[in-house]
């Protein structure tokens, strides 16, 4: 019997007027189940007139009003722990998580159930699938199971399809890069930044990571994923390919995953979700090949219905034909691009994180960064500070020079400051990476 | 009786009538007061993968209990 190259061939190669079909029939369930058992969502419905009732095609996504993270985070503090979002009481939940904070805002609260954990498995077990994870595979999980939702769900994705599957929890990392080799790893799981932290310690250790069993790296939590030369250097570190997932705590699980034909982006799991793309300004829709925000529509997570949260995501969208791995899903190109508010103005120049890096990791002797914005003299400044690896000191002044040529190039002639750092000096991140520091914004 | 059909509107195939079925079938095992903890408890976590069954193949099921 041959195996699917699909986790869900049914919905995973449906025609786009099939998925609309598909979609709207959800779509009424998830309003109807919002409106019946969570008040934050009866409230917002019934003051737009919706119901499910009205919901008739796809257009009918637009009356639905938009959820915010703020407006999430004020019903929690208008009624601690959860707010009045939730669908079920919280005894039909088995596990309790939150935001990881990076935005520097208060985390979110959520809580799931036991369908709730079944479904979020389900969607991550759609992009390990899509990659070439097979119930054959051993896979490690760098990832330290906290409160923070990570990889937990990719976890039991793994156990659902019958894979060996390796929780390294608290190991530190040396012992885990050991562990890879030891237990004849193949797949490993772990923030971008953290994938290089792993090469970085087998090098470290004289480990030859490249001729290890390994073939398959899944990153997920950072835009790094799908940034082309961030990805290039995990992939020579490892000698294995590398594939982007991305997903939020707001939504549980993954709503997008790089498929093994790697057609330079994320599919969206549609049958899942629905991601609209909006013009963050006006809110109208953008066509394909437009940048905008993403708004997701879940229709798995009980507990919790999301309907159109505005995540600040900034993507864009193609069609499903650019892949020819046959999937329906449109694909997000490039992954996610941004956030709507990540931009630095530097004295009147626009300076997205997302190229900086870019820029950084297209040389290989760099090995950790930090961007520093600040006010000297009343001006804005923008700094660049680099360690590099062990060994490679003597390259700095040529490094330096490149590196101030392509920022500039890249920024329109805006000057950066570039300088080393010592050895060992700038923060090392086991999960979401924090690296731009700007200290003209009030804590 | 109308014949069942997925969200899609499509008739069920034979495996989905099968996953309906045991799916319906915890569900009344799941209703009885009588059952001990293990059996109660392991009942609701195989109805939260039949459900996932369910929704996978776009079959139209409610919510399982708790």
């Amino acid at each position: 019997m041959s195996v699917s190259p699909y986790w869900n061939p049914k919905n995973e190669t449906l025609t786009r007027a099939e998925l609309a079909t598909l979609q709207t029939a959800k779509l009424q369930r998830a309003v109807a189940h919002a409106a019946a058992r969570s008040p934050f969502h009866q409230r917002k419905l019934e003051s737009a007139g919706v119901t499910a009732a009205s919901i008739r095609s796809l257009d009918d996504l637009r009356r639905i009003p938009f959820t915010t993270r703020e407006e999430w985070m004020a019903c929690q503090a208008e009624t601690p722990l959860f707010g009045d979002m939730l669908a079920h009481p919280r005894e039909r939940a088995i596990r309790y998580h939150l935001t990881s904070g990076t935005s520097g805002k208060n985390p979110l609260r959520v809580l799931d159930s036991r369908r709730d954990w079944q479904w979020i498995a389900e969607c991550w077990a759609y992009g390990f699938w899509a990659f070439g994870v097979r119930p054959t595979d051993t896979v490690f999980f760098a990832f330290s199971y906290g409160s923070f939702i990570g990889f937990w769900g990719a976890h039991y994705a793994c156990e659902k399809m019958g894979a060996l599957t390796l929780a390294s929890g608290n190991m530190p990392t040396d012992m885990r890069v050991r562990q890879i080799i030891e237990m004849g790893v193949t797949t490993v799981c772990a923030t971008p930044t953290y994938a290089l932290r792993l090469a970085q310690s087998a090098a470290e250790q004289g480990l030859d990571l490249r001729g290890s069993a390994v073939n398959k790296v899944i990153v997920s939590g950072e835009p790094a994923g799908s940034i082309p030369e961030t990805k290039k250097l995990i992939e020579d570190a490892w000698g294995a390919k590398v594939a982007d997932t991305a997903g939020m705590t707001e939504l549980g699980t993954i709503c997008m995953f790089e498929c093994s034909h790697q057609p330079g982006g994320m599919h969206i799991i549609e049958d899942h979700f629905i991601e609209e793309v909006l013009d963050p300004a006006t809110d109208e829709p953008v066509g394909y090949g437009e940048k905008g925000e993403r708004v997701v529509t879940s229709f798995g997570r009980e507990m919790i219905p999301v309907l159109r949260y505005r995540t600040r995501d900034m993507v864009v969208k193609v069609p499903s034909t650019r892949c020819a791995c046959g999937r329906g899903f449109d694909i997000y190109e490039g992954g996610i691009l941004g956030r709507v508010d990540d931009m630095l103005l530097i004295r009147g120049t626009n300076v997205y994180p997302r190229a900086i890096e870019g820029i950084v990791r297209g040389h290989a002797e760099i090995d950790e960064f930090q961007v520093l914005v600040e006010k000297q003299n009343d001006i804005d400044e923008i700094i660049l500070r680099v360690e590099l690896k062990p060994g490679t000191e003597a390259c700095w002044p040529r490094l330096a020079k490149q590196l101030d040529f392509d920022l500039r190039e890249a920024h329109e002639m805006l000057r950066f400051g570039v300088q080393q750092a010592d050895a060992g000096s700038l923060p090392r991140f086991e999960l979401k990476a924090r690296r731009v520091l700007d200290k003209r914004r009030k804590p | 009786m109308s014949e069942a059909r997925d969200l899609l509107g499509r008739p069920l195939e034979a495996v989905e009538r099968e996953v309906l079925a045991a799916h319906e079938q915890l569900l009344r095992i799941a209703a009885r007061s009588d059952l001990a903890p293990c059996v109660r408890a392991n009942t609701l976590a195989a109805l939260a993968l039949t459900w996932q069954m369910a929704n996978d193949l776009d079959l139209p099921v409610d919510t399982p209990p708790e």
